[in-house]
């Protein structure tokens, strides 16, 4: 029906493609890292590209959103010229972007995390089913797989895989992911996992004797070293809970801090706090007394803490650092032992 | 003409793939992410017929199976992209084009990338595949699609003509 050479040129490319398929099963470096690494990053700079074409046409998402309250304000736009609506759109999303970064700051600040800061710059085809994004800092700045993504409002996720300028970051809500998580204010821990769904997770516990109730925060448990997740990062409140105390298993559902449609500014945590912040983070808690006066740059606490460098890229990249010396590493005991007496109220 | 024809191919659909992830994605739109990569790979396959939708659908799948921003098993959506590129260039006659018949092609094929993405993936082991969101997205996913195509078809077409004029159209 075909001539011979498309039929040639059909078997090839379907060879390769079931080649690559089963390559990426076997999972782990296989021979194709370096060039998956040179694919990603020459789409990754397309994408960072992309991504500073488009960001003031993103409001479009909110006018649609809210169309009535809109219309009279699309209509009062018109009459200026299109380069100074650009000039406002422009400057409505710096200070969303800034807004971003306070909150950010002011989560950094408190758990004494140490941060990249980098903005989302794409985010992967809802068809796909993984709830992935890339943001536009990666290898040169520090950053490396498995770390925490952090904003303002807690956790996003983790780092799955990097390249020199950009990485690819897997959200909470992805359903491959499982995080360890605590209850605040107890030492009740349980394994939380992603839904594929944008607002929900699944918490289900290890003690199914204890008791839960909804409107109860979590907070990350931690990992060894701090990786893939640091210790004390807010995650999300409980809105129900299935089956009752003593139960073999008790699940939760847990509607995440972090509004992940909406992610903007996230900061990757380059280096956990030294020691685990408890439930100093979580919104609404007592916050460390050294911490209330954030959004400050410098912390006036006993280790000199978070100088920040805010380049004027428009991509808005910061780092927070601590001037002390490098943190010990993390123990996973630590949420089991009350901490020492620092001032907190947990 | 097969060079030029090459460049215009690679120009839009990196185009096509840098718009669909630094924008279309993070529009926040309800289902589906209008699938602009897709779109552009058939209307070429329209215009170049099935050996060269084949070959822009394997490449442009590709890159999108290792954009950074995705993180589906590699090599998937380039298989799909590539027999949707070929079935859709063998099925038009450029000589005989009914817009039509293209949008509804397009918008099909949108869907059953859907379904095709989630029946590999499901197959592969994939865990975040939830068949629960699957009627949700074909559908979205068939009208963005046929809504993009009655956009993207035009533009293509005009650009197919003026740099490759030698091609049946």
């Amino acid at each position: 029906m075909f001539s011979s050479r498309t039929r040639f040129v059909l078997t090839a490319l379907f060879i390769t493609t079931l080649t690559f398929v089963i390559m990426d099963l076997r999972g782990g470096q296989g021979p194709f890292t370096s060039f998956r690494s040179a694919m990603s990053g020459a789409v990754g700079g397309g994408e960072q590209v992309g991504s500073l074409i488009f960001s003031p046409f993103l409001g479009v998402a909110d006018w649609w959103g809210t169309w009535g309250d809109q219309r009279e304000r699309i209509a009062g736009l018109t009459a200026e010229n299109d380069e100074l609506r650009l000039l406002v759109e422009r400057s409505e999303a710096d200070r969303a972007r800034a807004e971003q970064l306070d909150g950010l700051l002011r989560v950094a600040g408190v758990g004494r995390y140490e941060i990249v800061a980098a903005e989302v710059i794409a985010v992967g085809p809802a068809q796909e089913f993984a709830w992935t994004v890339t943001i536009d800092a990666g290898n040169a700045d520090g950053i490396q797989r498995d770390m925490s993504v952090i904003n303002g409002q807690g956790l996003v996720g983790r780092v799955q895989s990097v390249t020199k300028n950009t990485a690819t970051v897997v959200l909470l809500v992805d359903a491959s992911i499982s995080v360890g998580a605590r209850v605040a204010g107890s030492s009740e821990i349980g394994i939380l996992s992603g839904t594929g769904r944008q607002d929900s997770l699944e918490f289900q516990m290890i003690d199914p004797g204890s008791g839960l109730d909804p409107g109860e925060s979590l907070v990350t448990f931690g990992s060894k070293r701090g990786r893939p997740y640091s210790p004390g990062i807010p995650i999300g409140e409980v809105v129900s809970v299935s089956g009752t105390a003593g139960q073999l298993t008790r699940i939760a559902t847990i509607r995440p801090f972090a509004d992940v449609s909406t992610l903007g500014v996230v900061g990757v945590v380059i280096r956990p706090p030294r020691e685990d912040p408890r439930d100093s983070v979580l919104p609404d808690a007592p916050r460390a007394p050294t911490a209330s006066t954030l959004p400050s740059i410098i912390l006036p606490s006993p280790t000199p803490l978070a100088s920040v460098f805010a380049s004027p890229t428009p991509s808005a990249s910061a780092t927070a650092t601590p001037s002390g010396s490098p943190a010990p590493s993390q123990e996973v005991e630590r949420a089991a032992t009350p901490e020492p007496a620092t001032g907190r109220s947990n | 003409m097969w060079g030029r024809q090459t460049v215009l191919c690679t120009i839009l659909v990196f185009a096509a793939l840098v718009t669909q992830q630094s924008f279309l994605t993070r529009l926040g739109l309800p289902g589906a992410t209008p699938d602009l990569l897709l779109v552009t790979v058939l209307t070429l396959a329209f215009a170049y017929g099935p050996l060269t939708g084949a070959v822009v659908g394997f490449g442009a799948g590709m890159a999108l199976d290792f954009a950074p921003s995705t993180a589906g098993p590699i090599g998937v959506a380039g298989l799909i992209f590539m027999v949707i590129g070929f079935i859709a260039g063998a099925a038009i006659d450029p000589r005989d084009r009914n817009p039509p018949v293209l949008i509804g092609i397009i918008g099909l094929s949108c869907g059953a990338f859907v379904i095709a993405f989630a029946a590999i993936a499901s197959i592969l082991g994939e865990v975040r595949v939830d068949w629960e969101q699957v009627p949700t997205l074909l559908l979205t996913a068939t009208l963005y699609g046929g809504l993009l195509g009655l956009a993207v078809v035009p533009v293509v077409s005009i650009l197919v003509g003026k740099i490759t004029p030698e091609a049946v159209l």
